[in-house]
């Protein structure tokens, strides 16, 4: 991997691949997130490492075990997500959810996660992993930023019936349009 | 989530869902073929994973309901994935990843959640069929305006008039925000208008 090419995943992975706004995995968590920006910076870095873990172990799963077998695909890859979720868990400690207040395991509940363990399966393995690293950083910078965008959208100025969540739509409708023009 | 900004939407139990769902709704929107396979999959998912939750909510312990849950739908996901791979493949490759990934969607999750804590297992397969009928309806609404406006095609049949005038940015990631928002927007606006006009005739 030349350094063009490792250079042009990270920006993939965070502008022109953004998992959340631009392939719909994810979404839910991004456009749902009302937490301050040091939260979202240590939920989407938490989401981070288990994207990464989760890629390196599903990764020769697929290659080696899963390919005579596919309708288990989704179990397993599930379960593998579970389970790195409870390592990090485990290893962390209450102190990391003390610190983002939120409960760790939520993080296996984000399609993100599951949806880039899938189309990693289709690319090199350094590749699949350095991905799961930038589409992670493109994660974490999307939760952090969203909520700020969105603050700045004035409810009281749309229409009745664009109040509250279409609102919330638009807003990431706009940010996606920006993500596209790097495309 | 506040409950009482999507209770005047129909099927308000189901609503609160809608956000946690939007990224499958739109991703699955751009062609009505790939919205009805995923509102299938998700209206099945839905509902099995409840009836199997629902009789097993009093032995599983609440350490462990996220993992068991969680594995209860998938369960059923892939089942569902291998019948739609046997039978519409067509379906499946348009959905790509996003079909496996409902099984870790938050809306047959929480589904659960609410139908563990119900008393009886009617009222949870009813919870799951309402949530179910509501992505049905958006899904298929999203996608008749995306596909045909978007892509000048309707269940990928072209459609000539339709072919000169259509509006590519609708069938992307920026259309699915704007039809999502424009329908979710619609329908809140439909309920408000009956709910003031039974309050009238009361």
């Amino acid at each position: 991997m030349t350094a063009e090419m490792i250079l042009g995943i990270l920006l993939a992975g965070l502008l022109s691949e953004n998992y959340a706004i631009l392939h719909f995995l994810g979404t839910g968590a991004v456009i749902e997130n009302e937490r301050s920006v040091k939260h979202s910076l240590i939920i989407g870095l938490g989401t981070t490492i288990v994207m990464v873990v989760s890629t390196a172990i599903t990764w020769p799963l697929q290659a080696y075990v899963l390919e005579s077998v596919p309708y288990l695909r989704t179990l397993v890859f599930v379960v593998v997500v579970l389970l790195v979720v409870e390592a990090i868990h485990l290893l962390a400690g209450t102190g990391l959810e003390g610190l983002c207040r939120v409960d760790f395991t939520k993080f296996a509940i984000n399609g993100a996660v599951l949806g880039l363990c899938i189309h990693n399966t289709e690319i090199p393995y350094g590749e699949a992993v350095l991905t799961a690293a930038a589409v992670g950083i493109g994660f974490t910078l999307t939760m952090a930023v969203f909520p700020s965008i969105r603050e700045k959208a004035d409810d009281t100025a749309a229409p009745k019936a664009f109040r509250g969540f279409p609102l919330t739509l638009l807003c990431a409708g706009m940010l996606a349009l920006t993500l596209l023009s790097y495309g | 989530m506040k409950k009482s900004v999507h209770s005047d939407i129909p099927l308000k139990e189901a609503a609160h869902l809608l956000p946690l769902g939007a990224g499958f709704v739109m991703a699955s929107s751009a062609d009505l073929r790939a919205a009805l396979g995923m509102s299938a999959a998700v209206f099945l998912a839905t509902l099995l994973s409840a009836i199997v939750i629902s009789g097993l909510r009093k032995v599983i312990p609440d350490r462990f309901h996220l993992p068991i849950y969680l594995f209860i739908i998938t369960v059923f996901v892939s089942i569902i994935e291998a019948v739609m791979v046997a039978y519409f493949p067509v379906v499946v490759n348009m959905l790509g990843a996003h079909l496996a990934a409902v099984a870790v969607s938050a809306v047959p999750y929480r589904d659960a959640e609410d139908v563990a804590g119900m008393s009886s297992e009617h009222i949870a397969v009813k919870t799951a069929l309402e949530t179910g009928g509501l992505f049905t309806l958006i899904m298929v609404i999203c996608a008749l305006i995306r596909e045909t406006l978007g892509n000048g095609s309707l269940w990928g049949v072209s459609i000539p008039i339709l072919r000169d005038y259509r509006v590519s940015a609708l069938s992307g990631a920026v259309g699915g925000y704007l039809i999502l928002a424009i329908v979710y927007a619609a329908l809140r606006s439909i309920r408000r208008r009956f709910t003031v006009k039974k309050e009238g005739t009361e």
